[in-house]
């Protein structure tokens, strides 16, 4: 269970500042800090656990059908990171309350700052391959957030999309990759992939996945050919920056190499692929760090190049560079933490970065200088500090690294280069920003910052130089887990300064000396360079991303112009190219069963249904006659679902015309009152070839599937529909009760729609015509007095209808959605013939609630068969007994029922009412004051 | 006996009399020159055509399964209350609309109110554009 704190107090702390916030800086920050510190704890109380080799996990089954498990484990590896995650967090939010303007909002700040450091703290813990990928992509999230906090800044905004864009991109890759290795294991729990290597080794799809997780890998960790959006992700606040960028984020990639290493690492294509990527990187990075003229993209250059440096060594992946490559994970996030952190001082208290407009600060920061000057001597690989120790043994597994052969002396050579590189931008970055005289002055007088915001450079600078002095008391603890968890067994090394004078120590002062001469020449260097042309890695980047946008734009609207005719032209289209597919496999139209009787009452509704059809068409111009004509389709429709013996869809169709033709009626009125010519002589042509195509097409269809015997499930419904649902009216147990999960879905993108079109005519501001194409203007008398008086007394009776049609549902045709249609029906209706204001004082409640209410009914109703330990939406029935009524029925369904019929009353109101409320206020009244006209009535 | 050949001819009586008044509606409408004259046809012949027919319905199933039917009387009584309301919301339209009427078409235009007739044809604002 302590597992499960440690990720779940880092979930505390992103709540803490945003409730903290308004307290005050100190207490926000002192709240921020104080889950993580206290999940520093918890890891580290793990020591012992571990020292004893066991290795502490827990495993809550969270989506087993996926093999998703809520799993977190800690070994030595994950402890590692765990520590610089948590403590390097602890120093930043210190960092940061005195970095950001007192404007800013902090709180926002540290909660991505601590919802970052969650997603880290599951990478490192996860115990299952898939909720490590779900972190992963958390990190790239939270990141994006952070580096584009100052999102009012166009560079803030672009680098954060092109990191969001790099690592999110590779996280779908290493997603794949992590599908692979899954079916090549049978399991997405860590610890069985780790113990299954010759497994997936052996498998043939092995270079595809190793393929994908490195790329996902490299992406993370800006490794060729993914380094660019490091730099351009400098545009974060500082200490986003020393956080991400050299401690964490960065080092995700590297972790998942270290993590999968026991696997997949055990291949001569992982070493090619890694150790050549990784010393691509070094020697890259180091290059451009040289080249830079900005503190923080020189840290961000030679960030890349020790991130490849350590990859380089995980490549060679011998026991002991392994070892470095862990070692050096420790050592580069310490020192480039401080030096992340001492830019940000500079820029905070000189106002620039630019290595042009600095210089001589030793004399205004001493401390500072001295500080930073360490930090990059760790990073140079000056001797007695702790980037030395690594780097030499860097240096000496390159030595042994077998992996080029007869070429074999090249890798020593390059890494030499590289560490030339690497003391060069070290010295370069140190000297011409506090000992170099200044040309100009900066902007900002000066000075060294509060004594608060140094202490975390102090800090680490303090651990760079303890560990360099001492690293076989200070590392060999926490190395020896770590190397432990990666190689599965003990490993015996010992960390010293001195190893007498051998190849490595020769090639340290190598670099050393020559780096000292590169700077020497570097401004030549620089001059040179100068001659090529330079390509921003940004606008490769924003050119290709804007061309995509641009083709992508460009497809979407060739395909959706916002013509309706069009839409409905494809969309037919594609039916009937569907419909030909299938008709086409037939191998003849009718089937074998003998097709039904005509009689006279069949032929004239078919008759009737062509004319209205075609009455519609022809005249579609004047759309109230069109109209006219559609409603006689819709009654002869329902009429031959009577004939055919289907009662419920009679009646729901009969209410359903009523409703949309008043619908209709009262959108019509907001649109032109004459319908212009809008088909071409071809549109036409086409037009009519598509509908008769698609009829003759749907009635093959129908006369071929009428023809045939269908073995469907029907029979089914029929059988169960008393013994299973209690009712005798199949359609209804089937809405109700057997399809019960599919009405509820639909009650809700009901009651949804009806939402939308209230919220959508909210103070809504039509064009309203006060003439009909005439000229002639609306009649005065709104409210005909036969028609008030009589719907009055139509409204008791249409609602006992619509209760009788409710509670007979269950059992002959019927039910909640026909007799909420009924009583919509019946409220228009005193609507029409009263008025909006008139109706409205007297149904005094919002239409809205009634639908919310009908969806939440039913949906308790459903939720209610939990209280009995049964599925969602279990129905109950039973039969009761009532002295003078009798034996009755009662049914959960009936309940559900209820929230049917209340959410379909709900929608259908919400959007009748409001639409006619729309049309009301401008029109003329016969009376000066309505209000009498109320009273008379 | 003589009991059921009477209502066999009230029914028949009925059926007859309803086919008739149901006919002669539709001629109405079909045959009369103007709408309001045309008017009459649908509403008042055809309504009392299809209150014979419910009538003859009612007796005969009442007669036949011995027990009062209740349907019949509940559609005469929702046509009974919705036709003279359409009937009259048409004639008003016919009004306000200023529809034009035979010579023969009888009524004094002092009968309609003002208000119940639309106004001087104005520029419709969809001439616009």
């Amino acid at each position: 269970m302590t597992l499960l704190w440690i990720p779940l107090l880092t979930l505390l702390g992103v709540l803490a500042p945003m409730c903290l916030e308004r307290y005050g800086r100190n207490l926000c920050s002192l709240g921020t800090a104080t889950p993580p510190a206290i999940a520093l704890l918890l890891a580290l109380n793990q020591v012992p656990a571990l020292m004893a080799g066991e290795v502490p996990r827990i495993a809550i089954s969270w989506i087993p059908q996926l093999g998703l498990d809520l799993a977190f484990r800690l070994d030595g590896l994950s402890l590692l990171f765990l520590t610089l995650i948590l403590g390097i967090g602890l120093l930043i939010i210190l960092y940061a309350r005195y970095y950001l303007a007192p404007e800013e909002p902090f709180g926002r700040f540290n909660a991505y700052l601590m919802l970052f450091m969650l997603s880290m703290v599951g990478i490192v813990m996860a115990d299952n391959l898939l909720l490590l990928w779900v972190f992963w992509e958390m990190t790239s999230l939270s990141s994006f957030l952070l580096i584009g906090f100052w999102s009012s800044q166009s560079d803030a905004r672009k680098g954060a999309r092109m990191a969001l864009t790099v690592t999110g991109a590779g996280g779908l890759a290493l997603l794949a990759g992590f599908l692979l290795i899954g079916d090549m294991v049978g399991s997405f729990n860590v610890g069985v992939v780790l113990d299954s290597a010759d497994v997936i080794l052996a498998d043939p799809r092995y270079p595809i996945m190793l393929v994908l997780v490195l790329i996902g890998a490299f992406a993370k960790s800006a490794q060729f050919p993914f380094q660019f959006w490091l730099p351009h992700a400098m545009a974060a606040p500082t200490p986003v920056s020393a956080y991400l960028h050299s401690a964490t984020m960065v080092k995700a990639g590297i972790f998942l190499l270290a993590r999968l290493h026991p696997a997949i690492g055990d291949s001569a294509m992982w070493g090619w692929l890694v150790t050549l990527t990784g010393m691509t990187t070094f020697l890259y990075g180091g290059w451009f760090a040289l080249l830079k003229t900005d503190l923080k993209g020189i840290l961000a250059f030679s960030t890349v190049s020790h991130l490849g440096l350590i990859t380089a060594l995980l490549g060679i992946g011998s026991p002991m560079a392994i070892l470095a490559a862990l070692f050096h994970i420790l050592n580069h996030a310490t020192f480039k933490a401080a030096l992340f952190m001492c830019s940000g001082i500079i820029d905070h208290e000189a106002g620039t970065r630019e290595l042009a407009k600095l210089g001589g600060l030793r004399r205004a920061m001493p401390i500072t200088a001295l500080l930073m000057s360490l930090a990059a001597a760790a990073m140079a690989g000056v001797p007695l500090l702790n980037g030395f120790l690594s780097k030499e043994m860097f240096f000496k597994e390159t030595l042994d690294a077998g992996l080029l052969g007869g070429l074999g002396w090249l890798l020593p050579l390059l890494a030499t280069l590289g560490g030339v590189l690497s003391v060069a931008y070290s010295l370069r970055l140190v000297h011409s920003v506090f000992f170099k005289p200044a040309k100009t002055a900066p902007p900002k007088h000066p000075h060294e910052p509060p004594r608060l915001m140094r202490v975390p450079v102090e800090f680490l600078v303090m651990i760079c130089v303890a560990v360099g002095l001492f690293p076989a008391v200070l590392a060999t603890g926490l190395l020896n887990l770590a190397t432990e968890a990666v190689l599965g067994r003990h490993l015996e090394f010992h960390l010293a300064i001195w190893h007498g004078v051998n190849a490595p120590l020769i090639m340290s002062l190598v670099a050393l000396g020559c780096g000292v001469a590169l700077y020497g020449v570097h401004p030549s260097i620089r001059r040179f360079v100068r001659q090529f042309a330079t390509t921003d890695a940004r606008m490769i980047f924003e050119n290709s991303i804007q061309r995509l946008v641009a083709r992508s734009q460009s497809l979407t609207e060739r395909l959706e112009n916002g013509s309706l005719q069009r839409y409905m032209s494809l969309l037919l289209g594609a039916a009937l190219l569907l419909a030909t597919l299938g008709l086409l496999e037939l191998p003849q139209l009718a089937g074998g069963m003998p097709e039904g009787e005509l009689d006279g009452v069949l032929i004239l509704g078919a008759a009737l249904l062509i004319f209205g059809a075609l009455g519609t068409v022809v005249t579609h111009r004047y759309r109230l006659v069109s109209l006219l004509m559609l409603s006689v389709v819709g009654l002869v429709v329902s009429l031959t679902f009577a004939r055919f013996s289907a009662p419920d869809l009679a009646l729901t169709q009969l209410s359903v015309e009523v409703v949309t033709m008043i619908l209709l009626m009262l959108a019509l009125f907001f649109l032109p009152q004459k319908t212009p010519r809008e088909s071409s002589a071809h549109r036409t042509i086409r037009d009519i070839a598509l509908a008769s195509a698609l009829g003759m097409v749907v009635a093959s269809l129908n006369y071929a599937v009428l023809t045939r015997e269908i073995d469907s499930i029907s029979r089914f419904f029929i059988d169960n529909s008393v013994p299973g649902g209690g009712g005798h009216n199949v359609v209804n147990v089937i809405l109700v009760d057997f399809r019960g999960f599919d009405t509820l879905g639909e009650i809700t993108v009901l009651a949804i729609a009806g939402l939308a079109i209230f919220k959508l005519l909210n103070r809504l501001r039509l064009f309203m015509p006060h003439s009909d194409a005439e000229g002639r203007v609306w009649s005065p008398d709104r409210y005909p007095m036969i028609l008030t008086s009589v719907s009055q007394w139509l409204l008791p009776l249409a609602l006992l209808v619509s209760v009788f049609i409710f509670l007979r549902g269950h059992n002959q045709p019927g039910g909640g959605f026909i007799a909420g249609l009924v009583t919509a029906v019946a409220l228009i209706l005193i609507y029409m013939a009263r008025g909006v204001e008139w109706t409205q004082s007297r149904l005094d409640f919002p239409y809205q609630l009634v639908a919310i209410g009908g969806v939440a009914v039913a949906t308790l109703t459903g939720l209610g068969s939990w209280l009995f330990g049964r599925p969602f939406l279990t129905s109950a029935f039973g039969h009761f007994k009532l002295p003078l009524i009798g034996e009755f029925e009662l049914a959960t369904a009936m309940l559900f029922d209820l929230g049917v019929y209340l959410a379909v009353v709900g929608a259908t109101l919400m959007i009748l009412a409001n639409l006619g409320k729309v049309t009301t206020p401008h029109r003329p009244t016969k009376d000066a004051q309505p209000a009498t006209s109320k009273e008379k009535s | 006996m003589n009991w059921y050949v009477f209502l066999e001819g009230l029914i028949s009586v009925l059926l007859i009399a309803g086919g008739a008044f149901a006919f002669i509606g539709s001629l109405g409408m079909a045959h009369l020159r103007d709408f309001y004259m045309r008017l009459h046809g649908p509403t008042k012949a055809t309504t009392l055509g299809i209150g014979c027919m419910l009538s003859a319905s009612m007796i005969y199933f009442g007669v036949t399964k011995g027990e009062p039917v209740m349907q019949e009387m509940l559609i005469t009584l929702f046509l009974f209350i919705t036709a003279p309301v359409s009937a009259h919301l048409l004639a008003k339209t016919g009004l306000h609309l200023k529809l034009k009427y035979a010579d023969k078409t009888r009524g004094c235009p002092d009968e309609i109110h003002t208000e119940d007739v639309g106004e001087k044809p104005v520029l419709h604002p969809d001439k616009g554009h």
